[in-house]
């Protein structure tokens, strides 16, 4: 299956740097465009876009960084800061919106409660993407 | 009021009823770092007409993609690049400091060739006591301790200097003679390049110009295996060589007799002796540069430079004296024309001459030669972008291009070196007595330096008193070599590099008076200065009353109060009728009129200006220029560029500030397409 536009959520984690490289990888032999995203969750006692001057230095730190991993890695991602009340529901919108047909989740592996840990927004979506979503979990050891 | 952070933001709705969503658009030429303050990206770099798109191509193909500040630290050099880049000069000396004290020693006959061995002993233990010296410098200055810095810091500014003159004079010396020594190698194998050595060398130059205009790691990547090549070769040959002499099997060699006949006109005495050791000494040339070059060694930047800097001491001393001992017991002579090499001779004798082996040996001698200069050329710009930085040399010394190499002092060195080349037809023995005295100076300073450096830390600093020593002793020794090279080579040519170092200083102290005026006349008397208030009084040159003269009146009324138009007519009539059109146009700014008989534009507008400074003199003037852009570049030729002149000689004008008011005719023609009817 060769995808032409992938879209790639990053949340700052630790599996980002993984996450990166793998969408180069898929998306290189059908030159597929790569975007990157990264949602600032914005607080129901806010304004929907309020300015969050530390998350957008975060979030622009972060999409930069992983522009920088991506052009290593041999590929170019675009990247697009988005402000929303729950980041799954905008990472859905925008990969509909921008007509992608994969989504790249990562996940960092982490466990509670004696299970591996799934956070609420890769479960949503999950469930909720009209495209294909593809969820890349960290190595144990990791 | 706070400064815009270029950021807009869309809200989106989103996929289910009242999910909405911003998306915050960013311009892709900036990133952003924190409120006010934005990072410019490399697409504000990205080529905008085909001329442009194919020059960036060629750019990239040449010197490879922009690099990063951040990035500074990935381009640093570990040891085995390190070698290859700040050791290559040192090491390349071994393939002829045996020659060139062979050379000096001739002159007084074949058996004079037996002081060889004792020369280089002496040489060997000099650079000993050097290398050990610089160990307590690495040690000392952790961030970069060339002689510049130790001088400047210890002995005061204007020794710092004289280190400084020295040192760059010896640089630039080291990029000539290596290139024209791999140049002799070369053509001592392949005899029918030589009428082509200037030519070649000049390639050289160029062609390490450009690898280190691609910055220090990939130079380094570039001409590791050259230095490598050399060291292999080279300690293969030595090693076969004392393997044959300990089982007594080293070949008979007889030079030819025209060689030994050519030799011999001179007394064997203490000066030619001292001559001896002074041409042996260029072996004892880049020691200096992994000091200079901590700052690009990664990190343990100075542990790792120590390393270097004892691998180098070592394989140089190596080569040196097995190379004079071989000598010596094959009773090697040195080829009169120039056109065989001592190293050729003694790798032909050992193992064959035309053999794979002896080529191996002199292609790898030829390009551990030229890549000698590349040292220079790590060195050189670095130096003067610390001199920059201080103010001794001019500022561009300090631009650090597409690959964070100092671009200036790469193309200076190359521009410098390239010339020598050509005024000495690249020839070594023509060269070399210029060489070595500088370097000598600059030793000398640096580690007397040194010496008070430990005396102002005596009462902290444990065992200080033996570092000192240390530093002492090498002062003494790079001294008394300075006096001998100095002396034994004074009439062959070194007294052009004792005049040209001391106009050197000067040329910098001069650069560094001006500097110190620059900084003196803008330096802000207090923290919190008032912003001056400045009442301007506004001039507009208008030619005719047009869309482009009233953008640029709109915005001088927008400057100041005091707005006036000025119009330079040929005529009379002209004049006239210039008045005339601006009475009935009625606009809020008067208009004089400068009638020029003589049909200039510029002076008399130029004299009208200072009429109206001597009515209110020391009033600042905005001189508003309305200026139309062509659509294409081409069609610039076809108007006669009057606001670029006046500009130009604007420009030059005291209390003037010149507004330049673009008005683009695509624009004007977008505007009129539009306009209804």
């Amino acid at each position: 299956m060769a995808y032409k536009r992938i879209l790639v959520p990053l949340a700052g984690s630790a599996v980002d740097p993984d996450v990166v490289r793998l969408a180069v990888s898929i998306g290189k032999a059908a030159k597929a465009q790569l975007l990157g995203v990264h949602v600032i969750e914005v607080r129901w006692n806010l304004p929907l876009d309020a300015i969050l001057d530390a998350e957008l230095d975060h979030g622009e730190g972060l999409l930069a960084g992983a522009a920088r991993i991506a052009a290593q890695a041999g590929g170019e991602l675009e990247t697009e800061l988005l402000q929303a009340r729950e980041a799954a529901a905008a990472i859905i919108d925008t990969a509909h919106e921008r007509a992608c047909d994969l989504i790249l989740l990562g996940m960092p592996y982490r466990r509670r409660l004696g299970r591996t840990y799934v956070s609420r927004t890769v479960e949503e979506v999950y469930l909720g993407a009209h495209c294909a979503v593809l969820a890349y979990r960290q190595e144990a050891s990791q | 009021m706070a400064a815009p952070d270029l950021l807009t933001r869309h809200v989106e709705r989103g996929g289910r009823p009242g999910d909405r969503y911003v998306r915050i658009v960013r311009p892709r030429e900036f990133r952003r770092r924190g409120p006010g303050y934005v990072v410019a990206s490399e697409e504000v770099l990205a080529p905008d007409t085909p001329a442009e798109r194919v020059a960036d191509t060629v750019r990239r193909l040449l010197f490879g993609a922009r690099i990063a500040s951040e990035r500074e630290i990935h381009e640093r050099v570990g040891v085995i690049k390190g070698l290859a880049v700040f050791a290559s000069d040192n090491i390349s000396s071994s393939a002829y400091a045996t020659e060139e004290i062979m050379r000096v020693l001739v002159l007084a006959g074949v058996g004079a060739l037996t002081l060889t061995m004792p020369i280089t002993l002496v040489i060997c233990g000099v650079l000993a006591i050097v290398v050990a010296s610089y160990q307590q410098t690495l040690r000392a200055y952790p961030n970069g301790g060339g002689s510049y810095i130790v001088a400047s810091d210890n002995l005061g500014p204007f020794a710092g200097l004289v280190a400084a003159g020295a040192l760059m004079t010896d640089y630039v010396l080291t990029v000539s003679v290596s290139i024209a020594a791999g140049d002799e190698a070369l053509t001592s194998i392949f005899p029918q390049l030589y009428p082509y050595r200037v030519a070649l060398g000049i390639g050289f130059v160029l062609l390490l110009m450009i690898g280190n205009l691609r910055g220090i790691r990939e130079s380094g990547t570039i001409f590791a295996l050259p230095t490598y090549a050399y060291l292999v070769a080279i300690f293969g040959m030595l090693a076969f060589g004392l393997f044959r002499m300990a089982t007594g099997t080293l070949p008979a060699y007889s030079a030819p007799p025209e060689w030994r006949a050519a030799h011999g006109a001179e007394a064997l005495g203490i000066l030619l002796i001292l001559r001896a050791f002074a041409s042996g000494s260029v072996a004892l040339t880049g020691v200096e540069a992994v000091s200079n070059g901590i700052p690009a060694f990664r990190p343990p930047e100075w542990k790792n430079a120590r390393v270097v800097l004892v691998l180098m001491g070592a394989s140089f001393g190596l080569i040196f004296l097995g190379m004079s001992l071989l000598a010596g017991r094959l009773g090697i002579v040195p080829d009169p024309t120039e056109e065989h090499t001592v190293v050729s001779i003694l790798t032909a004798a050992l193992v064959g001459d035309g053999t794979p082996y002896h080529y191996f040996v002199q292609i790898s001698t030829a390009l551990i030669l030229v890549l000698a200069a590349n040292t220079a050329f790590a060195d050189f710009p670095r130096l003067s972008s610390i001199l920059a930085r201080d103010g001794f040399m001019p500022h561009q010394f300090t631009y650090r291009g597409d690959r964070l190499a100092f671009s200036t002092g790469i193309f200076v060195l190359s521009l410098l070196a390239a010339g020598l080349i050509v005024a000495f037809q690249g020839s070594v023995t023509a060269l070399i007595p210029l060489y070595t005295v500088g370097v000598f100076v600059a030793f000398t300073l640096s580690q007397s330096g040194m010496v008070r450096h430990w005396w102002k830390l005596r009462a902290w600093e444990r065992g200080w008193w033996w570092r000192a020593s240390f530093n002492g002793l090498g002062a003494i020794a790079t001294a008394v070599v300075a006096v001998v090279v100095g002396v034994a080579k004074f009439a062959f040519g070194a007294w052009m590099v004792l005049v040209l170092i001391p106009v050197l200083i000067a040329i910098m102290w001069g650069i560094g008076s001006h500097y110190r005026r620059v900084r003196d006349a803008l330096t802000l008397e207090r923290p919190d200065p008032p912003l001056p208030t400045i009442r301007p009084r506004v001039v507009v040159p208008v030619n005719r009353l047009d869309r482009s003269a009233l953008r640029a009146l709109a915005l001088a009324r927008a400057i100041g109060t005091d707005v006036l138009a000025v119009h330079v007519s040929e005529t009379h009539e002209e004049g006239q009728r210039m008045q005339q059109r601006w009475e009935r146009w009625g606009g809020p700014v008067p208009l004089a009129v400068v009638e020029s008989p003589f049909r200039v534009l510029i002076q008399p507008l130029l004299a009208y200006l200072d009429a109206l400074d001597e009515q209110e003199p020391g009033r600042t003037t905005v001189v508003v220029l309305p200026e139309f852009v062509p659509r294409h570049f081409w069609e610039n030729f076809l108007h006669n560029q009057a606001a670029l002149r006046l500009k130009f000689r604007l420009f030059f004008r005291r209390n003037t500030v010149v507004c330049d008011v673009p008005f683009h005719l695509d624009e004007a023609y977008g505007e009129a397409s539009e306009a209804p009817g």
